[in-house]
């Protein structure tokens, strides 16, 4: 392509000695290329493909971090029976997941729909408000919540960890789905206005429709987040509302740590949330970054 | 459009959950931080006391200790990931068989729990048998030696690969989609007039991608500044505090010395200074648009 021109200047003998040169140099190329990929997949799974036969290892094969072994259940079985019980802290994980899910994204695609399509006094501010509760460290809100949940009875409720999981949900949510509704062209609602559609039917019958993958994708993120949620829960959840990431934390303990026994609770941490988050993967970049990068 | 009260029907519900789970729990730390209340010895808060926590937090050895660790782990934390997924992008960015088979896998680690991520790599670096560990020792046999959790500098290093594992690939995916938009052209006509591939990454790709670097950076500063989870699941704080971030010792003067005024002094100073990064990151994205 662009060497056609330097090619035709060089005399022969060059052009044979070059040929097999450039042979060389694109075959070095290739390797280095294909060993460059196979390190970025190995950075990329390694740690994951660890943990996951690891899960299936008896004490013995951990020890000797060994690649070949024989597999075994056992690690499953235990951190499903007692005191472990696993579970329990699964359908807990589900329950405070889902009731999120489900009072978050309405409120968040209302909100959204608002702050996208009509203006008001101070919709900057609030804008940059909502966003600025997004990034608040959970540490700051945590003592509050003790404090008060303490009074009102609500440590160790599922009422409870939903409130605090909706205080990063939400705006995270509403974020992410303006970014959805604002790529939207309002003709076809200006159209459906003029067929004489109310505003509850344009937001019902119009947009949400169209903003079906919007509210997917943060369905999804707002799950992910609420399950994979730390600090909370290992403050303000003990005994009946347990999730699964302070179950892991119980399996780990504090000293003498079974690995096996992490490695098989951590597989079912993250399996579910990597299957959710590959389902979204064409809007995941866009959705971290709340639509600053599409 | 008309001029109807609906806007505020669909505004208000969201609006009052936000201020009732995020703006009540500030105002209800703001105004904890001014009084004393250890919550051992009583059940409610003691008397206002003026700014004393906040003087006690500035002539707090461990408070400076906290966020010099927290700076340090930051700036590493942002040079990795950013750096990393720069690496990434650029190998991927030629529209190989292989590089679109191994695109969807970069969204895998970020699904990990960061507490989970906290205890793996713990695992991986546990040094009799950890496999990361074997693996450095094998190749470089100086670090036999080494208890990678236990030195003070390496310990703060190897906090920061869980986050740049799950940040690095997935900034990748944010360049790769800036590369996707420069066309073949312009490299084939700067070749041809003779741009070195260094010369090719520092005059077409970089510029391209400095929006990104900027989000990114911000983005990722703000995930790195709070740092919690992987602090309790690696080292907890140690060894000494050499890696106690800024929230780790919130957590720890709240909830194991039960010092509730003094801890909401230094969470309220944490939340000024991320909600400068939060202004800043807003500013980007509002600007975006206009």
């Amino acid at each position: 392509m662009s060497q056609a021109p330097i090619a035709r200047t060089v005399s022969t003998e060059n052009k044979a000695g070059n040929s097999e040169n450039r042979f060389i140099k694109n075959f070095i190329n290739q390797t280095g290329y294909y060993i460059a990929l196979g390190l970025t997949v190995a950075f990329v799974l390694f740690p994951i493909f660890w943990i996951a036969i690891t899960a299936f290892k008896q004490s013995i094969d951990v020890q000797s971090a060994s690649l070949f072994f024989t597999p075994t259940l056992q690690n499953f079985r235990t951190i499903f029976s007692h005191p472990f019980n696993f579970a329990p802290l699964i359908y807990n994980s589900m329950v405070v997941g889902v009731l999120t899910v489900l009072i978050a994204i309405p409120l968040a695609v209302m909100c959204a729909y608002a702050i996208s399509r009509y203006t008001f006094i101070g919709q900057d501010f609030l804008l940059i408000a909502i966003l600025a509760t997004q990034f608040l460290p959970p540490v700051v809100v945590i003592l509050p919540y003790f404090i008060q949940f303490r009074n009102l009875g609500l440590l160790d409720s599922y009422t409870g960890l939903v409130i605090v999981n909706l205080s990063r949900v939400l705006p995270f949510t509403i974020w992410l789905l303006k970014g959805f509704i604002d790529t939207l062209p309002t003709e076809i609602e200006e159209a459906a206005y003029i067929d004489g559609c109310n505003e509850l039917g344009v937001l019902r019958h119009v947009t949400f429709p169209l903003i079906m993958p919007g509210i997917a994708t943060s369905t999804i993120f707002a799950f992910i987040m609420a399950w994979n949620e730390f600090l909370f829960a290992l403050i303000l959840s003990s005994t009946k509302t347990k999730t699964v990431i302070i179950g892991l934390v119980s399996v780990v303990g504090e000293q003498g740590v079974v690995w096996e026994l992490m490695s098989a609770a951590g597989l079912i941490v993250m399996v579910p949330m990597i299957i959710l988050a590959f389902s979204i993967r064409k809007y995941f970049v866009e959705g971290m970054t709340m639509g600053a990068v599409k | 459009m008309q001029k109807t009260y609906f806007r505020y029907v669909l505004l208000v519900p969201a609006l009052l959950i936000l201020a009732a789970t995020t703006i009540y729990p500030i105002a209800f730390a703001f105004v904890l931080s001014f009084r004393e209340w250890k919550i051992a010895k009583s059940p409610t808060p003691g008397p206002f006391i003026g700014f004393e926590n906040y003087q006690r937090a500035f002539s707090d050895a461990n408070f400076w200790n906290a966020l010099k660790v927290t700076s340090m782990y930051t700036v590493m934390g942002v040079g990795l990931a950013v750096g990393l997924g720069l690496a990434i992008a650029l190998l991927l960015q030629k529209p190989t068989r292989a590089s679109r088979i191994v695109k969807p896998l970069l969204i895998f680690p970020f699904a990990v729990s960061l507490a989970l991520k906290g205890y793996s790599f713990r695992f991986m670096l546990v040094p009799e048998f950890g496999v990361l560990d074997r693996i450095l020792d094998t190749l470089f046999p100086f670090v036999a030696e080494l208890n990678w959790l236990a030195h003070p500098f390496w310990a703060l290093f190897w906090m920061s690969v869980p986050e740049v594992w799950g940040w690095a690939p997935l900034i990748a995916l944010m360049f790769l989609g800036a590369l996707g938009s420069i066309s073949p052209e312009i490299f084939e006509a700067a070749k041809v007039d003779g741009a070195t591939n260094f010369e090719l990454f520092w005059h077409i790709t970089l510029p391209l991608l400095r929006p990104i670097i900027v989000i990114v950076t911000l983005l990722k500063s703000i995930f790195s500044l709070r740092m919690f989870d992987l602090v309790r699941t690696m080292t907890a704080g140690g060894p000494g505090r050499a890696t106690e971030t800024l929230n780790y010792y919130i957590y720890t003067v709240g909830f194991n010395f039960f010092d509730m005024g003094y801890a909401s002094s230094l969470a309220v100073i944490l939340a000024v200074l991320l909600s400068l990064f939060a202004l800043l990151y807003s500013r980007v994205l509002l600007g975006g648009e206009k």
